[in-house]
């Protein structure tokens, strides 16, 4: 008799273990390149290490074409357990609805007393609700080379737009191949919006393109006055090719020296640290424009549950895991991203650095650096990514004049109910 | 009886490729004819409807749409004249032996190996405004003084983009160029020299009018490819700057990509096929193929 | 008079030769001496036309980071595959429209002619839904079908254009001695198309090889990765490796040089040896 229990104990105790090894989480990034491959299979290594019989894998299409894919995988219910998702293609995949509301879990979680301020909220684009926690955050800041300033007796990065431009221009020798801003001329949303908006006092905190009265910002005069600001930086100070410029040539462009002030996002950082060697370029707050101010976006990238998924549990396991101080800061150091836990800041030195210096000043001062967000939620936003990159162009091919382009925009985001 | 058996031995050798075609490109090209006439973005997935004509209204509509039509037809036209020029030219001086041709030929004929893709970037790269060689080299020649921006001036990216698709597409034209001359009669050629023909009459009088048939269906194959071939474009500029280098199938990738229209995106393939199909029937007219050899 | 003609238009030919050569062999040049830069020599200005040490760094990296031996096996059994079959049925169907008498003939033909007109993303979503109720889903054997799809039409093209140059003549008095028509067709017929399916085989080689736009999409595990989707992922969001890419090219260009090299003897001397004796 003794026996038998014992036997059936026993055979209780292979069962579940075998069906414990079952677990498959299907993990699919967006942001994919080599490295960042490596980093996410690290990660996950670490991750099944801790929980023993699961098996993470980890899917990484070619970036242009992640999104596309992520789609169609969700719509015709491919097993998938968590999903990337950026903040610009959030409202498209959670109208979708196919992805799980991680309200729920986010509230029982004691990960969120740690976060950083903003952080859920900013998830929250679609009716209000979280489908995504975010993994890190992605915040323009200005790079510079000291190298180069310091060739030209410039010691200090420019603080406003007016020294930004005055600098470019005092850099500029298109005979020696050298030249001031770090100019692109594809998807160029982001970059002229920081311009063009810090000629505004007044914007909406929670919309790029209105002002606190309700106005689009594109038919006030300030936003023309921006646009030729900007579109000057192009003309006088940044080399003509760039008008067919993305991230790639600007990275290229700045680690060359070519042109020596760039804006861009954290995940700079990785490929600079690579490319240059950390202490070898550095950063400072965006410049303010002449309204003294500058406004800045929170861009995250984050980590949804399809809602047919299969591992609910583990995946959000996984998420947390993800978020934890120890792995987020090994994430955001070697891929270069903003941690959102508080405590990875606290903890680790490498994040007070002086790589760090632009943002961590722009978080101090709110009422100098006034973060707002880009209408994500509204459908017309994929249009209006290509729309903004193309006028841009025409503006500066001669084919469009910029007072035009402006009309059009307006007309556009009215359209769009905006 | 015999029309019987006849009947299933055709029956049976062509059921394993019309199946395969009917199976993944006749019956989801009607699917994509019906989603043409429906609404499905990734905002709409759980709201999908017909719309009628809205899609296409939309496209041709579109200030730009007459420019990327012609955009296409130049890419077309331009890039098909070019490599059955170039194309034919290296056949023939290919045609008589000499040593070391099989090294030769492999050594001309490996950018049809490449991909696409592959091509675009790698020539995006070579003709790069700050880091490129191409204007690197021309500066050290001295033929030019400063970088011409390739790539971002819309006069100059046009023409890039066709160089680099005809570079890409001679080893093809060659090939069949080459295959087709090799089976011109040597006793043709010996009859003509006895008769004194000149070297150009040769070519003009015999040559040509041997390869002809080639020559037509080639150029028909290949115009329809190089329609549905965004890779290079794609690769070097993505149809810009501000649509100068778009034709319609770059169009169409945009759609997907950007707006994540899919509807928009498979009513520009209607249409890109509405425009072969009329294409064709023009083309064998006026070459007076009837039927195509190949 | 006559011999210095012959050497102007010998020193032409060879000025011709010349010139398509540098034209075709430049850009693998510099492709080469790219991956075989240090990385950080990649974007220096002035440009430097040799690397001041020769590294073979980028190609260590593709096969140890990125499982590059692994996608090279997946795209050789994929694209070796793909196309044996789709030369195969190419060739029964091609036999089929070139020799036989039928109705709706040409109808076939002229259709064969309209496949090639669809362009693939308004067969995406369509397809893949369809793949993805089959469970075709990240399978190679998926992809393997699509590439089949992909290279029927052409290839059937193909091979009924080969067909037609081979004389009926031969076959017919096999007929005559009472072959049956399958048994004329692999004795008599084949042996002299051989090039032609060489050919029709390298040209959907050629193409499966360097497919991408499906591959990525249907294939999701790393495991099942094919050579040019592993390349596209090395452009991302932060850019391109120069160097590496360039050795993926470099190494990626390897077997379809192979197989043309044995493609070509046939292509070159002898594809159309059938035909002259019309």
């Amino acid at each position: 008799m003794k026996r038998f229990v014992f036997l059936l104990i026993v055979l209780c105790l292979m069962v579940t273990m075998v069906g414990a090894k079952d677990i498959t989480l299907r993990v699919i990034q967006v942001f994919t390149s080599p490295e960042r491959t490596k980093i996410l299979e690290n990660i996950a290594e670490q991750f099944e290490e801790l929980n023993p019989g699961v098996d993470v894998e980890i899917i990484s299409p070619p970036y242009e074409t992640a999104y596309n894919k992520i789609y169609l995988m969700v719509s015709t219910e491919q097993p998938l357990d968590v999903v990337e998702v950026g903040d610009w293609s959030l409202a498209g995949m959670a109208s979708m609805g196919k992805l799980e509301s991680l309200e729920p879990y986010i509230a029982d979680s004691d990960m969120t007393q740690h976060l950083i301020e903003g952080v859920v909220k900013s998830a929250r684009i679609y009716e209000d609700t979280a489908y995504v926690m975010p993994n890190a955050v992605y915040v323009k800041t200005l790079f510079y080379r000291p190298d180069i300033l310091e060739k030209y007796n410039l010691l200090t990065p420019p603080h406003s737009m007016g020294e930004l431009m005055a600098y470019s221009k005092y850099l500029t020798e298109a005979d020696k191949a050298q030249f001031g801003f770090d100019w692109r001329g594809i998807d160029p949303v982001n970059f002229m919006d920081l311009v063009l908006t810090s000629f505004f006092d007044d914007l909406d905190p929670n919309c790029m393109y209105k002002t606190t009265d309700g106005k689009i910002i594109f038919e006030d005069p300030r936003a023309l006055e921006g646009l030729n600001f900007y579109l000057d930086l192009y003309y006088e100070t940044a080399p003509k090719d760039s008008i067919n410029w993305g991230f790639d040539d600007q990275v290229n462009s700045f680690v060359s020296g070519i042109t020596p002030l760039l804006f861009q996002d954290p995940d700079t950082t990785g490929l600079l640290n690579s490319l240059l060697g950390e202490g070898n370029y550095k950063t400072a707050p965006l410049p303010i424009g002449p309204s003294g101010k500058v406004y800045p976006t929170f861009g995250f990238g984050g980590w949804g549950i399809p809602n047919y998924s299969e591992n609910k549990e583990m995946a959000w396991k996984f998420i947390e895991f993800f978020n934890s101080p120890e792995i987020s800061a090994y994430f955001c150091k070697n891929y270069g991203a903003l941690p959102i836990d508080q405590r990875v800041y606290e903890n680790d030195p490498y994040f007070s650095s002086e790589t760090f210096a632009g943002w961590e000043k722009m978080f101090a001062d709110p009422e100098t650096y006034r973060f707002t967000d880009y209408p994500l939620d509204n459908p017309a936003w994929f249009e209006w990514y290509q729309l903004q990159g193309e006028t841009q162009q025409k503006i500066l091919l001669g084919r469009m004049t910029p007072e035009e382009a402006l009309e059009e925009w307006a007309e556009f985001w009215k359209e769009a109910g905006l | 009886m015999k029309n019987r058996k006849k009947f299933w031995f055709i029956f049976w050798m062509l059921v394993p490729v019309f199946s395969v075609i009917g199976f993944l490109s006749v019956y989801p090209t009607i699917k994509g004819f019906i989603l043409a006439f429906q609404n499905y973005t990734v905002f709409t997935f759980n709201r999908i409807k017909f719309i009628g004509w809205d899609n296409f209204v939309e496209i041709l509509s579109d200030p730009d749409f007459l420019m990327i039509l012609w955009n296409t037809v130049i890419w077309i036209i331009v890039s098909v004249f070019f490599q059955l020029l170039l194309g034919l030219g290296l056949a023939l001086l290919l045609r008589k032996p000499f040593k070391g041709r099989g090294l030769y030929s492999g050594l001309v004929f490996y950018p049809w190996a490449l991909s696409g893709f592959a091509i675009g970037l790698l020539w995006s790269w070579l003709l790069n405004g700050q880091f490129g060689i191409i204007n690197d080299i021309l500066i050290k020649l001295n033929v030019i003084q400063e970088g011409i921006q390739f790539l971002s001036n819309p006069d100059t990216a046009m023409l890039s983009v066709l160089i680099v698709n005809i570079w890409y597409g001679i080893p093809f034209f060659a090939i069949m160029s080459l295959a087709a001359l090799q089976s011109i009669p040597d006793s043709v050629y010996e009859a003509a020299d006895i008769d004194g023909a000149s070297g150009w009459a040769k070519l003009v009088k015999i040559t040509l009018p041997y390869i002809r048939p080639t020559i037509i269906s080639t150029v028909l194959v290949r115009s329809i490819w190089i329609m549905n071939f965004p890779d290079v474009i794609y690769g070097m500029t993505r149809g810009g700057p501000a649509k100068s280098t778009e034709i319609l199938s770059t169009y169409m990738i945009n759609i997907v990509y950007y707006e994540n229209n899919y509807s928009k995106a498979s009513a520009v393939g209607v249409i890109v096929i509405l425009l072969l199909l009329v294409y064709t029937i023009l083309y064998l007219r006026f070459s007076g193929q009837g039927e195509m050899e190949l | 008079m006559k011999r210095s003609k012959r050497t102007v238009l010998g020193i032409l030919r060879g000025l011709g030769l010349a010139f398509y050569l540098a034209l075709a062999i430049f850009p693998l040049l510099w492709i080469f001496i790219t991956s075989i830069k240090p990385p950080e020599e990649v974007y220096t200005f002035p440009i430097k036309y040799w690397p001041s040490k020769i590294t073979w760094d980028s190609y260590e990296y593709l096969f140890g980071f990125a499982k590059f031996g692994r996608y090279f096996l997946n795209s050789i059994f994929v694209s070796i595959t793909a196309s044996v079959v789709s030369t195969i049925i190419a060739l029964f169907s091609g036999y089929v429209l070139a020799r036989m008498r039928f109705k709706g003939k040409y109808f076939f033909v002229v259709f064969l002619f309209f496949v090639q007109m669809i362009p693939a993303y308004l067969l995406m979503i369509p397809q893949y839904s369809m793949f993805s109720s089959f469970g075709l889903i990240n399978r190679l054997s998926g992809i393997i079908l699509v590439y089949i799809g992909l290279g029927a039409a052409f290839s059937t093209i193909m091979a009924r254009g080969f067909f037609v140059r081979i004389p009926v003549s031969l076959e017919e008095s096999a007929l005559m001695d009472g072959c049956t028509r399958l048994k004329a067709l692999f004795k008599v017929t084949l042996p002299l198309m051989l090039p032609g399916v060489a050919a029709i085989f390298s040209f959907s080689f050629v193409q499966n090889w360097n497919e991408i736009f499906t591959a990525a999409l249907f294939l999701n595990s790393d495991s099942k990765m094919t050579v040019p989707v592993a390349l596209y992922s090395f452009i991302s969001k932060a850019g391109i490796q120069w160097n590496v890419l360039a050795a993926g090219i470099v190494v990626s260009l390897i077997p379809t040089i192979v197989v043309f090299a044995f493609a070509q003897k046939y292509i070159v001397a002898g594809l159309t040896k059938g035909s002259v004796k019309e």
